[in-house]
């Protein structure tokens, strides 16, 4: 038996959004010479256009640093960088299972937020050291006593020694470098034994195929090795290994301890899934590390191509972003009102908007996305269950027994003030009330169980708008709960349009049905005849207006210079006909199918 | 068939609502501009010597505000240059507070034989609310002139604060005093002009409004004999403007003057809208296009399809078939069908029907290809 590298620390970084993650681990690479100043991007590790601009971190991005500690010694630190944000929580999970420490940044002035707590939890459950951070100290609204009484109180850890930094202005940034060393601990492992390691992220390269990072447990991995993954039979040669400097840097081989990448051709993602465990095929481990739990899509949506022709290039763009975000789940759907298109699941809203947005910058698509859902089980009356999310799928009212809805517990972190539009907020959003905790004078936990639907539409807005931003949210899938949902159709000129149907409770039925006909009356374009908008339940009209018929569409004067003009302008308006949707005889743009989700105007 | 159109850019003062090329301070310059324009009618004389005119359109700005002598020349000077028929229709475009017995019976001695008037509105308030520098008086006055001569009236809806019975009552000033042809505009609020702003304050009727406007008027006009030949314009029967009909029949034209526009074959090219660029280029014996565009057959059909359209008669299917080598009802099979409901289908013509003429734009969109 080998011990690995006792001067290796392999940690990640845990941090509400804003609290400065990105910019505390820019100054470790800074103060560890990784990287000079003048190098530097804004901010190193978050590499997507998305994620800069939105300040987030989606992609687990590590990085390897080399510091000389007061001990003379050097030690490698591996930074394994972490989304934030609420949806990305098994991502957090994947990089916290390559990590023996994590750093807790909480922010001087505003103390802990709800999903700083969700990946503490996380990290409490996978062993993980933790070593408080409280920063932006510069801030003159810094309390940096009542941030180190909160992380004691609320989540029970001692932060007495917790450094007190400013990674904007660089203060006490050699303390943290010197606490990693001090307080994480260094890998366990074998390097003797045969190769285990953690697929915790892989990405899609074209020259060199799939490109896997892993954290090696036991044994080392080199060019040349026969590897597989335990999930799969396919063995394939190792074409490069390297350490992440960042940016790809070969080396020779990865040892125990170690955190790097492989490179093997693999083609497929499909064939060495993230979580899965690598090992060497001529020298097999007796079985793989436990690998963590399976990504489970949590919102639905409809996605399709404006131009009903580009498919394929939807399908194409969906597989590449696959390639990297194997979170991301489709498969082929069709619509009556949209056409051929996909049926996607995500995490949340964000991955939701997020992958959205990337089809349509990335690779340059004009999509149409159908209101958000979730999965509901369905009893039917002859006993056979089964889980819908989309409301076009739904069986006809009659065979259904009963429905249930999934339900989350919400965390809510507010200042007391606000404690009354919140409790509002909740009932309205049918939620029951579990639990109310004064963490201080200054700070609310509020615990909901809430219908997972009623909060992928508005909640997160309505939370920041009714705190004036003050308040923090997070929540966890629970369960599912029996419910009395109903199928809400709308009908355009008397015919349904499957894309704008939606599954509701029977409650709020008759008030998103009139909202959704008012907002659907002001976005449908006026036409050359009258268009009924109307709500429906199991046939039943519940709300109706209607889209007068256009009067006036003519260039009043056409004479000889007005020739190329009037054929501009209609050019113009066969343009923005071309991006609209024929239902029935009614065209509609394609924005329509995001109106649904503006349920309320307040 | 093919047109000449002179633009005449001289006002008196400009109206709210102008979003032409017509400088009212530059009047002093004239002379100096016809003698560019007799100029330029003699430069391009060459190249379109194969070309045989029937019309020629004086427009603007206001022709009538120049020194009438002016115009004698210009109908002289497109005579000399280009082969103009006998029974030519020349047309003068006139403003009722610009014009004298003597004017209009030179402008009759030289070959003028259509008159364009600028009535807009039988209401004082609403002229002078438009800039207009004429009453309604003087329009009387100016159609006591054209007695027994072939004119048309302009006249405006849309108009802020304007009722039915103004528009009533513009209708019947101009056919009790003799009108054969009138042309009944919606206003259309230009970025940059004045009557911009009303519109941008919600002061202007909307589409809505002026559609019952337009379809009251559609009816005046019909009670008193003016059939609709075109979506704007009305008339006695007989009395269509040849000039304008061969636009809206996708013929030739020439323009000459400040911002003229042309199409000779399948090109389309511009004048420059400003007056010292014109002087400069034809003084210096250079054309003063700012814009060419060479039209490609597909956009050919497009503007055939789109001009044709606007016209009561539509698509005439056998001109179409002679002048494209395919048949309309072929080409347009899914146009025609999407929009039945709106066009009205013969074995000679497709035309959109009357009362959804004035929400053409949407039915036209769905013919073009280009």
């Amino acid at each position: 038996m080998k011990k690995p590298n006792a001067r290796i620390r392999n940690f990640c970084i845990i941090a509400h959004i804003d609290h400065g993650k990105s910019t505390l681990a820019d100054r470790l690479m800074e103060m560890t010479g990784q990287v000079s100043k003048r190098d530097m991007e804004a901010q190193l590790l978050d590499s997507m256009d998305i994620e800069r601009e939105r300040g987030i971190t989606i992609k687990l991005t590590p990085v390897r640093m080399f510091y000389t500690a007061a001990d003379g010694e050097e030690y490698t630190f591996n930074l394994i960088d972490t989304p934030g944000h609420v949806d990305f929580t098994y991502e957090v999970s994947r990089s916290l299972a390559a990590c023996e420490g994590a750093i807790l940044i909480v922010d001087a002035s505003q103390g802990i937020e709800a999903q700083t707590l969700a990946n503490v939890y996380l990290a409490l459950e996978n062993n993980l050291e933790i070593l408080p951070v409280i920063n932006k100290i510069d801030l003159p609204s810094a309390r940096p006593d009542e941030a180190k009484k909160e992380i004691e109180d609320v989540i029970g850890l001692d932060a007495s020694y917790a450094p007190l930094v400013s990674a904007k202005e660089g203060t006490n940034i050699g303390e943290v470098l010197e606490d990693i060393v001090k307080y994480f601990p260094a890998p366990s492992g074998d390097e003797d034994a045969p190769l285990k390691a953690l697929i915790f992220d892989s990405y899609y390269d074209n020259y060199k195929g799939v490109i896997l990072f892993v954290r090696v447990k036991d044994g080392k991995v080199s060019v040349g090795d026969r590897i597989r993954g335990f999930r799969s039979d396919k063995v394939y040669d190792v074409t490069e290994v390297g350490v992440f400097a960042p940016g790809m840097l070969p080396k020779d081989g990865l040892f125990a301890g170690e955190v790097g990448y492989i490179a093997a051709s693999i083609k497929s993602i499909q064939d060495v899934a993230v979580g899965d465990t690598v090992t060497n095929a001529d020298a097999p481990a007796a079985e793989p590390l436990p690998g963590y739990k399976k990504v489970q899509s949590v919102v639905y949506c409809g996605i399709y191509p404006l131009d009903g022709s580009k498919f394929n290039d939807l399908n194409e763009a969906l597989l590449k972003l696959q390639l990297n975000d194997a979170s991301l789940i489709f498969e082929p759907d069709t619509s009556v009102a949209l056409g051929f298109g996909f049926r996607c699941g995500f995490l949340g809203l964000l991955h939701m908007e997020i992958i959205q947005e990337r089809i349509e910058r990335e690779f340059n698509l004009d999509i149409i996305t159908t209101a958000p859902s979730v999965s509901y089980k369905v009893v039917k009356t002859d006993g056979e269950q089964l889980y819908v999310d989309n409301p076009s799928h739904l069986p006809p009212q009659s065979e259904i027994d009963y429905m249930e809805e999934p339900i989350v517990k919400a965390d809510i972190y507010s200042p007391p003030d606000y404690l009354g539009q919140i409790m509002d907020l909740c009932r309205d959003k049918r939620g029951t009330f579990i639990s109310m905790n004064y963490l201080d004078a200054n700070r609310v936990q509020l615990v909901y169980e809430l219908p997972l639907n009623e909060i992928i539409f508005d909640f997160f807005d309505q939370i920041k708008s009714r705190t004036r931003g003050y308040a923090s949210f997070d929540y966890e899938l629970k369960g599912y709960s029996r419910s009395k949902l109903v199928k809400l159709d709308i009908l355009l000129n008397g015919e349904p349009c499957d894309a704008l149907s939606m599954i509701v409770h029977e409650d709020s039925a008759y008030t998103r049905g009139r909202t959704l006909c008012e907002n659907l009356k002001e976005a449908i374009p006026r036409q050359l005849f009258e268009v009924p908008v109307q709500a429906a339940i199991g046939g039943k009209i519940i709300a109706r207006e209607t889209v007068k018929a256009v009067r006036k569409d003519v260039l009043a004067k056409c004479y000889g210079g007005d020739i190329t003009r009037k054929k501009k302008l209609l050019e113009k308006q066969k343009e923005g006909k071309k991006r609209m949707r024929s239902i029935g005889s009614v065209e509609v743009p394609s924005e329509v199918f995001m109106q649904i989700l503006k349920t309320n105007k307040d | 068939m093919a047109g000449i159109y002179v633009h005449i850019p001289f006002c008196k003062s400009k109206c709210r609502y102008c979003d032409f090329a017509s400088f009212p301070d530059k009047i002093g310059l004239a002379e100096s501009y016809m003698a560019c324009v007799y100029r330029e009618m003699a430069m391009r004389a060459p190249e379109l010597r194969d070309y045989a005119f029937n019309t020629l359109y004086i427009g603007g700005g206001t022709p009538s505000v120049i020194d009438e002598s002016y115009i004698a020349m210009l109908v002289a000077a497109a005579k000399k240059h280009y082969s103009l028929s006998n029974d030519a229709e020349i047309t003068i475009e006139l403003n009722p507070g610009t014009v004298s017995a003597s004017k209009i019976d030179l402008y009759k001695r030289v070959g003028i034989n259509r008159f364009s008037v600028g009535l807009q509105s039988a209401n004082d308030r609403l002229l002078a609310d438009l800039g207009r520098v004429h009453t309604l008086n003087e329009f009387i006055t100016c159609a006591k002139l054209l007695k027994g001569a072939n004119f048309s009236v302009d006249i405006m809806i849309g108009l802020k604060g304007q009722t039915p019975e103004d528009i009533g009552q513009a209708i019947a000033v101009a056919d009790m005093y003799g009108a054969s042809h009138i042309s009944m505009y919606a206003l259309t609020p230009e970025d940059g002009t004045p009557i911009y702003t009303d519109y941008l304050n919600g002061e202007l009727p909307d589409g809505d409004e002026v559609a019952e406007q337009y379809a009251f008027g559609v009816r005046e006009l019909k009670k008193r004999g003016f059939e609709r030949y075109e979506v704007s314009n009305f008339c006695k029967r007989g009395k269509e403007s040849r000039h304008n009909l061969n636009y809206w029949r996708r013929g030739e034209y020439i323009g000459f003057g400040v911002s003229a526009s042309s199409c000779i074959k399948d090109v389309r090219f511009t004048n420059t809208f400003d007056l010292d660029e014109y002087f400069k280029c034809i003084i210096s014996n250079h054309f003063a296009v700012i814009d060419r565009q060479e039209i490609s057959p597909a956009e050919r059909r497009d503007e055939y399809v789109m001009l044709a359209l606007r016209t009561a008669a539509g698509v005439d299917t056998a001109e179409y078939e002679k002048l494209f080598g395919v048949s309309f009802a072929a080409e347009y099979a899914a146009a025609i069908a999407k929009n039945v409901d709106y066009l009205e289908v013969t074995d000679k013509s497709v035309r959109i029907k009357d009362e959804y003429l004035f929400v053409q734009n949407t039915i036209i969109i769905d013919f073009l290809e280009s």
